[in-house]
Formats: C-alpha cells, sequence, structure tokens
C-alpha cells in the first residue's frame, strides 16, 4: 500500500507540472485551434528568467523571500517570449493554411533553443557577458531555495519530497486565479466568448486580437511557473527542457479534452499518475523508467482512437 | 525587397529615357573593373590582385554585366526581337540588385578578409560604381506589355540545346562549388546564382522553359540524370565531397518520400525518421556485421524489400488509428511515433528489453554492399578515372532517388493523386464526391515508410554503423523543412530544398554554431513571406494566395496545356 501512495504521490507532482504547461496549449488551442508547438520552449525560458533573477539580483542567496522575486522573473520572461511570438510569428498567420503557423512552431522552438544555449552568456555575436551568465551549453544548476527544498518529510511509510509541495501548491493557487480570471473578470469572459464564436465575439465588441494576446499571455504565466517548479525537483535546468516536456504536456491536454481548462488539469495529473504507475507496476523488462515516456505516447495514442475528445471534452466537428 | 526600392512614377516619366544609355554605362564600368585588379592581397578570396587575369569572382561579375548587357539591348538595340517576349524591367531590376549586394559583399569580404577597406584596389571600386549605376538605371525602366510565352516557340533542336546548356552549367557550378574551400567566395557564388537565376526568372525565362519542359519532359528527365550521373567524374575520385554527395542522395530520397504524405497528400508527419531508422535498423541486422542480432543473411535485394516492408507495416500500423483524426492531432501522434521508435531502439539493449540493437551504442561495423564480384568498398576505374567507395554509393542512392521520384510522379498524375488534391483542399467535399479519404490517406502514409525503408538499408551501409541518435526529432524537423524550403509536392523545389539544407551546412563551417538559429528563424521566415517554397507549383502557389485573380487564370493555361501535351 505505501508503494502505491507513494507512487500516486510521486504521479501528482509530476502531473502538477505537466497540467500547469498543459494549460497554455489548451488556451490557446480553444481560442484560435492553434497547437503552440513553441509552448515548450515558453516553458524552458521561464526557467532560465528565473535562473537569471536570482543570479543577477540575489547573486545566489537562496533565501525563501527570493522566491516570489524568481517567479516574478520567470512569469515577466515567459509572458514576454509568448506574446512576441504572437505578434511577430503568429498573427501574421492567422487567415493561412493549417500547415503554415505549425511549421512556423517548430522554427521558433528550434531558434528559441539555439537562442538561449549559444547566447544565453553572451550577447550575440560577442563575447560581451555583462552578469557573469553561466554557459548553458550543459546543465546549469538552479538555486536550492530554503524551505521548498531540503529533507524529504516522512509520513508513514511515504516519502514526500518538499519540492512535490511546492508543485502540487503552485498548480492549486494557479488553478483557483486561472478560475477566477476565466469566470470573474471582463477578459475572461471576453475569453469564453471568443473561443465559443470568434466572429459573433468580434460583433458584440470584444477586442479579438487582445484576448488572443492575453490567452497566449496567460499560458505563458503558467509555464512560467512550472519552470520554477521544475528547476527545484530536477535541482538543474538546460536548454533542451522544453522539449519533452511540452510534449507531455500537450499529451496531458489532449488527455483532458483539448481546449477544456478543467481538462488540462485533470488531463495532467491523470498522465502524471499514470506515469509513475507504469513505472512501478508494469512488470518485465519493459517497466521501469526506461519505458515510461513510451508509455506515455502510447496512452496518446489510445486516447485519440478511442476518446479524441478527451476525458473532460465534448464532441467537436472536425478541426481539421 | 521589390517593394522597398521603388521610385516614384514622376521621377520615371522624367528620367526614364536616361536609363538605357546609363545602364549600359554601368555594366561597360563593371566589365571593365572586373578586369582590373581587386585587392592588393593574392591570398583572398582566390586571387583577384592581377589586372587582365580575371580571378573566379571577377568572371561572376563579368558574367551578371554580360547578362544585363542582354537584358538592356533586348529593349533597345540588335536583340529587340527578345523584347517581345521577356519583362527585361523586372528582370533587370532584380539583376541589378543582387549585382548591387554581390558587389558590396565583395567589397566587404576584402575588407574583412584582409583587414580594412585600403586593401581594396581601385578596380573593385569601378565595378562597385557600375552596378551602382546598373542599379540606378533599373529602377527607371519600366514594364512593357510581353506576349505569351507560351507562343515562344524554337526549332525542336535548339530547345533541346537550351536544356542541355543549362544543364551543363548546372553540373559545373554545383562542381565549382563543391570545390571551394572558402566560405565567403562560396557565399559570394551563391549570391551570383541567386542573381542570375532570379534575373531570369523575373524576365520570363524560367517560365518560358517551364514551357519548353512541357514539350520536352522526356528530353529534360534524361538531361538530368545524365549530369546527376556525371557529376561523380568531376570529383577526381576525391571521397570529401562525394561523401556529402551520398548524404545529400539520401536525405532527398527521404525528403521525396515525405513529400508523397506531406506535399500530396497534405499530412504532417513529424516522426518519418523513424520510418528512415527503421529501414536503417533492418539493413543492419540483416547485414553481416559482427554485431548484428538476427542470424538471417539473405541477400541485399531480398534485405532492402524486407526493410521497405517493415517500415510500412509501421506506417500502416501507426497510420490506422491515427488517420481517422484530424490534422493536428496526426502531426502529435506522428511525432510521438518518432519518440517511440527512438526510444525502443535505445531502450532495446538487453537490459531494459531483448537484446535487439544494442541500445545507445547501436550496430556498427556494417560491411560494404557486395554485388556479384563489385564491391562498393573498392575504388573502380571509369574512363580512368577513379571512382572510390562513396562514387559507388552514390550511383546506387541515384538510382534509388530516380525510383522515388518515379513513384512520386507517377502517383501524383493519377487518379491517386487527383484524389489527393482533393482531400488536401476540403476533405469532406471529397468524401462527399466518392473519394476513399480513409484509404488514400493510408496509402500515402504507407507508401511514404515504404521508400523511406529502402533508403534506411541503403543508409546503413552507406554510414557503416546504425545508432538511435541519428534518428532524433531534428531530423524529421529538417525533412520537413527541406520540402517547405522547396516547395511542398514539386518534384524540383524538394530536390532543391534537400541539397540546400544538406550542402549548405557542410559548406559554410563558419556558421557551424549558429546555423540550426538560422535554420528556426528560416522557416518562420519562409512561412510568413513565401510559404508555397522556393519552386511553387502554380496550383500549389493559389492554395496559400487564394485571393490572386491573375494567377487563378494562369493556373487553368497551365492545365489546359498539361492536358494538351
Amino acid at each position: 500500500m505505501d508503494t502505491f501512495i507513494q507512487q500516486l504521490v510521486n504521479g501528482l507532482s509530476l502531473g502538477s507540472l505537466y497540467a500547469l504547461i498543459a494549460v497554455g496549449y489548451t488556451v490557446v488551442y480553444g481560442i484560435l485551434q492553434l497547437i503552440n508547438f513553441a509552448h515548450g520552449e515558453v516553458f524552458m525560458i521561464g526557467a532560465f528568467g528565473a535562473l537569471t533573477t536570482s543570479l543577477v539580483l540575489f547573486n545566489g542567496n537562496t533565501a525563501l523571500w527570493t522566491l516570489p522575486v524568481m517567479i516574478i522573473g520567470a512569469v515577466i520572461a515567459s509572458v514576454v517570449t509568448a506574446v512576441l511570438m504572437e505578434r511577430f510569428a503568429y498573427r501574421p498567420l492567422r487567415h493561412a493554411p493549417r500547415l503554415a503557423p505549425l511549421i512556423t512552431a517548430i522554427g521558433i522552438s528550434v531558434f528559441l533553443q539555439e537562442l538561449v544555449r549559444l547566447n544565453y552568456n553572451q550577447v550575440p555575436f560577442t563575447n560581451w557577458n555583462p552578469f557573469n551568465l553561466p554557459d548553458a551549453k550543459s546543465l546549469i544548476p538552479f538555486p536550492e531555495i530554503d524551505v521548498v527544498t531540503g529533507p524529504a518529510f516522512q509520513v508513514g511509510g511515504v516519502t514526500i519530497q518538499r519540492e512535490a509541495i511546492f508543485t502540487i501548491g503552485a498548480l492549486l493557487v494557479c488553478s483557483v486565479l486561472l478560475w477566477w480570471f476565466i469566470n470573474h473578470t471582463k477578459m475572461g469572459h471576453g475569453m469564453q466568448a471568443v473561443s465559443q464564436d470568434q466572429d459573433t465575439a468580434r460583433l458584440m465588441g470584444i477586442d479579438v486580437d487582445r484576448v488572443i494576446v492575453v490567452a497566449f499571455a496567460v499560458g505563458a504565466a503558467l509555464a512560467g511557473v512550472a519552470g520554477v517548479a521544475q528547476g527545484l525537483q530536477n535541482h538543474n535546468i538546460d536548454f533542451h527542457m522544453g522539449f519533452l516536456a511540452g510534449l507531455k504536456a500537450f499529451i496531458a491536454a489532449v488527455l483532458g479534452g483539448i481546449g477544456n481548462v478543467a481538462g488540462a488539469v485533470v488531463g495532467g495529473l491523470v498522465l502524471g499518475v499514470v506515469e509513475a504507475m507504469a513505472t512501478q507496476y508494469i512488470p518485465g523488462q519493459f517497466g521501469g523508467s526506461p519505458w515510461k515516456d513510451v508509455w506515455a505516447f502510447i496512452l496518446l495514442i489510445l486516447v485519440l482512437v478511442f476518446r479524441p475528445q478527451g476525458l473532460l471534452g465534448e464532441k467537436v466537428a472536425d478541426r481539421a | 525587397m521589390m517593394k522597398i526600392l521603388t521610385v516614384p512614377p514622376g521621377v520615371v516619366a522624367r528620367h526614364g529615357s536616361k536609363a538605357w544609355p546609363l545602364g549600359l554605362a554601368g555594366a561597360g564600368l563593371l566589365i571593365l573593373g572586373s578586369l582590373l585588379s581587386w585587392s592588393y592581397d593574392p591570398q583572398v578570396l582566390g586571387d583577384l590582385s592581377i589586372s587582365f587575369n580575371p580571378g573566379g569572382l571577377q568572371i561572376m561579375a563579368i558574367a551578371l554585366a554580360l547578362f544585363a548587357v542582354i537584358l538592356l539591348l533586348a529593349r533597345k538595340g540588335p536583340l529587340t526581337f527578345l523584347g517581345q517576349w521577356a519583362d527585361t524591367a523586372k528582370g533587370l531590376n532584380a539583376l541589378a540588385t543582387w549585382t548591387l549586394l554581390f558587389m558590396a559583399m565583395v567589397v566587404v569580404a576584402i575588407a574583412v578578409e584582409a583587414g580594412g577597406l585600403i586593401n581594396v584596389q581601385p578596380g573593385c571600386w569601378v565595378s562597385l560604381l557600375g552596378a551602382v549605376a546598373l542599379f540606378v538605371a533599373s529602377r527607371l525602366v519600366v514594364s512593357r506589355k510581353t506576349r505569351d510565352l507560351a507562343e515562344a516557340l524554337l526549332p525542336g533542336w535548339a530547345e533541346i540545346l537550351v536544356i542541355v546548356v543549362i544543364m551543363a552549367a548546372l553540373l559545373f557550378g554545383t562542381a565549382y562549388a563543391l570545390n571551394v574551400a572558402d566560405g565567403w567566395v562560396l557565399l559570394l557564388f551563391l549570391v551570383f546564382a541567386t542573381a542570375m537565376a532570379i534575373g531570369g526568372t523575373r524576365a520570363g525565362l524560367m517560365s518560358w522553359l517551364g514551357h519548353v519542359s512541357l514539350r520536352r519532359r522526356r528530353e529534360l528527365i534524361l538531361a538530368s540524370f545524365a549530369v546527376a550521373f556525371c557529376f561523380p567524374l568531376t570529383q577526381g575520385g576525391s571521397d570529401a565531397n562525394m561523401s556529402i554527395a551520398a548524404q545529400v542522395l539520401v536525405f532527398a530520397a527521404a525528403a521525396m518520400g515525405l513529400n508523397i504524405v506531406v506535399g500530396l497528400a497534405g499530412l504532417l508527419d513529424l516522426g518519418y525518421i523513424a520510418f528512415l531508422g527503421a529501414g536503417a535498423y533492418v539493413g543492419a541486422t540483416l547485414s553481416t556485421s559482427g554485431f548484428a542480432t538476427i542470424g538471417w543473411k539473405p541477400p541485399f535485394i531480398v534485405v532492402i524489400l524486407v526493410a521497405a516492408c517493415f517500415s510500412g507495416m509501421l506506417g500502416l500500423i501507426i497510420g490506422t488509428p491515427t488517420l481517422r483524426v484530424n490534422g493536428d492531432y496526426l502531426a502529435i501522434v506522428t511525432l510521438g511515433f518518432g519518440e517511440i521508435f527512438r526510444l525502443t531502439m535505445f531502450n532495446l539493449d538487453g537490459n531494459n528489453g531483448p537484446d535487439l540493437t544494442h541500445g545507445p551504442n547501436g550496430i556498427p561495423a556494417i560491411p560494404d554492399l557486395i554485388f556479384g564480384n563489385f564491391n562498393f568498398g573498392d575504388t573502380h576505374y571509369l574512363l580512368g578515372i577513379p571512382l572510390s567507395r562513396f562514387s559507388n554509393y552514390y550511383f546506387l542512392l541515384l538510382i534509388l532517388l530516380a525510383f522515388v521520384i518515379m513513384v512520386f510522379h507517377r502517383l501524383n498524375t493519377s487518379r491517386i493523386g487527383r484524389g489527393w488534391v482533393a482531400i488536401r483542399e476540403d476533405e469532406k467535399a471529397a468524401e462527399a464526391m466518392g473519394v476513399n479519404v480513409f484509404g488514400l490517406k493510408l496509402l500515402a502514409f504507407a507508401s511514404g515508410a515504404f521508400l523511406a525503408g529502402m533508403a534506411g538499408a541503403i543508409k546503413a551501409h552507406v554510414d557503416v554503423s546504425v545508432t538511435p541518435d541519428q534518428y532524433v526529432f531534428l531530423e524529421s524537423a529538417f525533412l520537413l523543412a527541406a520540402i517547405v524550403l522547396g516547395g511542398m509536392g514539386t518534384i524540383v523545389g524538394v530536390l532543391l530544398g534537400a541539397v540546400i539544407l544538406k550542402l549548405l551546412p557542410e559548406k559554410l563551417r563558419f556558421f557551424a554554431d549558429y546555423r540550426l538559429m538560422l535554420f528556426g528563424l528560416l522557416l518562420v521566415l519562409m512561412m510568413r513571406f513565401r510559404p508555397e517554397g522556393l519552386v511553387a507549383s502554380r496550383r500549389r502557389q493559389l492554395e496559400f494566395h487564394e485571393e490572386d485573380e491573375e494567377l487563378a487564370v494562369r493556373v487553368e493555361g497551365d492545365i489546359a496545356e498539361e492536358v494538351q501535351g
């Protein structure tokens, strides 16, 4: 029983991370029917934003009070990235065939990864490194903040990492804020309206362009928080971390029903738990962590075959 | 570029008459300057320091000037018979812009390489001045009405001669570019080639060639393959370029297979590299390598068929469930499949599963192919010219590529191809018209996978070893980029895209660090400014520019001509 609860806790903490990123996919998809493939990179840049804030402002100080500032730094970095991306890459393609934005997203993804890899510690084409930042070509240690990292708690036979509590807590707080934003603000109502019927919403006086920017920004803000959580959990970050995390989060979004915000959260948690359980309970050589990504992808394919609208999604018309 | 650099119509009306003499003077200056010395330093950009002995770049400048002179004389002078067909103004516009860029880059290159503008000799300044004059003149010419190029008929032998000349230019251009060691010279050569190509395209040369190639399809195909076959003979047995060329061909064959899936059927497959990988792993495990894990050692012709069928089966397995869901999902599922494939190959190392692939170490030491007495590893001689290991594989890959292109073309022009166009443009309408949407999609997916499997089996032998890290997502993205860059659904475009994407990174080593970043940027910019690719089929172009009435009329004309021809 203890192992089961242990894996459940592991799964929930992993799943919270997926859920935070998955919201970004789902919000944008709900409004534009666009898979923002580069969202994983927004998450990665969030993590680097937090790291940079810590290194530049606090010089590696790991007191708890720096954490909120780091989160703000992460959110600013990822939101700016996402908004620029929307403005300069996606907006001109709004009426292009569906293939065009997808290919653009792949391009952005490669570009952002390389930008961070090559230019994190130097201004492009120079050797100038004003803040003495580390080289991003390999793993960079992430600051280990007091209180939220450190020795794990023991509850009965179950080990609960402090980082896991932080991640799950971050998901809870973000979900509540997001729920409030969508249901109780004017902009939130606007987003709902645009996702139901863009043209009618426009006729009702909603600034659709602004709603779209806000959708990108909201998703990016949550991805930024996820970036911090990932940094704390893994104790290091690198330029490539967005690729797999982004894919997994996308699977989570599809699992929950893409376009459905609550679905993204549920999907993320389910995916995390399934991965953890698969690692533990699939017997023989095909269990274990080397195969957990394979199981996640197989889960995606199964969902698409048997319930393409996802766990919480409604049956939608063809989007192709 | 065209839009930024236009001159107000009033200026054109007042000074238009001066354009012709100014242009000729500019071209003259360009030629004169190119005959003089360009730089003091003989080490820079090949040797450009001796007057009246033009080096490579100076010959290019002279060629650009001569092209400009031809276009000018077609406006007024002995060549006016050309002027009634060709849009000389547009041609001059583009040609002069790129010529100016070429000369400006020469000055920059000399300044950077030799250390300062002081090393630029008067000859180079004269040429630059000529380019500026030509540029100004080109802004002042106006387009005239031209006749329909479909009516521009030459005697049969002359048309074939044109094809042969262009093919020869391609062959020697490529051979020259490959042997250039200096990054700057290569870059300048590319600017030169672009200038000639764009100048020709804008003047209407390309659309005329299009009409000719419709009439002379057979000769054109024959000439293309003759040129491709001659290519190793220009390399004098050197393996350096031939290994790149072999890689380019593998890449091109895979891209052409993906082109069936993406370009024809409009299905975005982001895990295509897995099919190439599946073929390569089959090729490796059934080879006589000491590390192969399966005891069965059939002849290669069987191996390649097994590899292709295995890949095709994988295509069916992954396609059957996913082709029922739509567009975007397919992209992600295929991406996921690509990752599953890589992870599986990575994990099957004996610890985490049966030992089939040796995990991350892969299967090394795959021996060279032997057909009868012909060992692909040995150097053979043809007409006294040595043909080394990679040249042998080059010929084999060329046959494969020809086969892939043939399959592509046959499918495209058949009933199946028209079904794909219908699905691509409007799936529901196609279904309502009785097109078997699911079956045709599956066919596209499986045939793409089948061809990739064949290419993979050969690739295993060319590369000597097969490892999982050769088949990462980025490779799939590169294949897709080759198609997007060249022009989806076209043959020439995708070949061009594959060559550019595989060749440039090899040759532009000084960009090594930044090339992936530039690649990402390139994808974004292409989608923004020319989503139909470098070489767009008109029909495809229309899909991206639906409101363009003029284009629609031309597409109808093309289809009518195709039907007649």
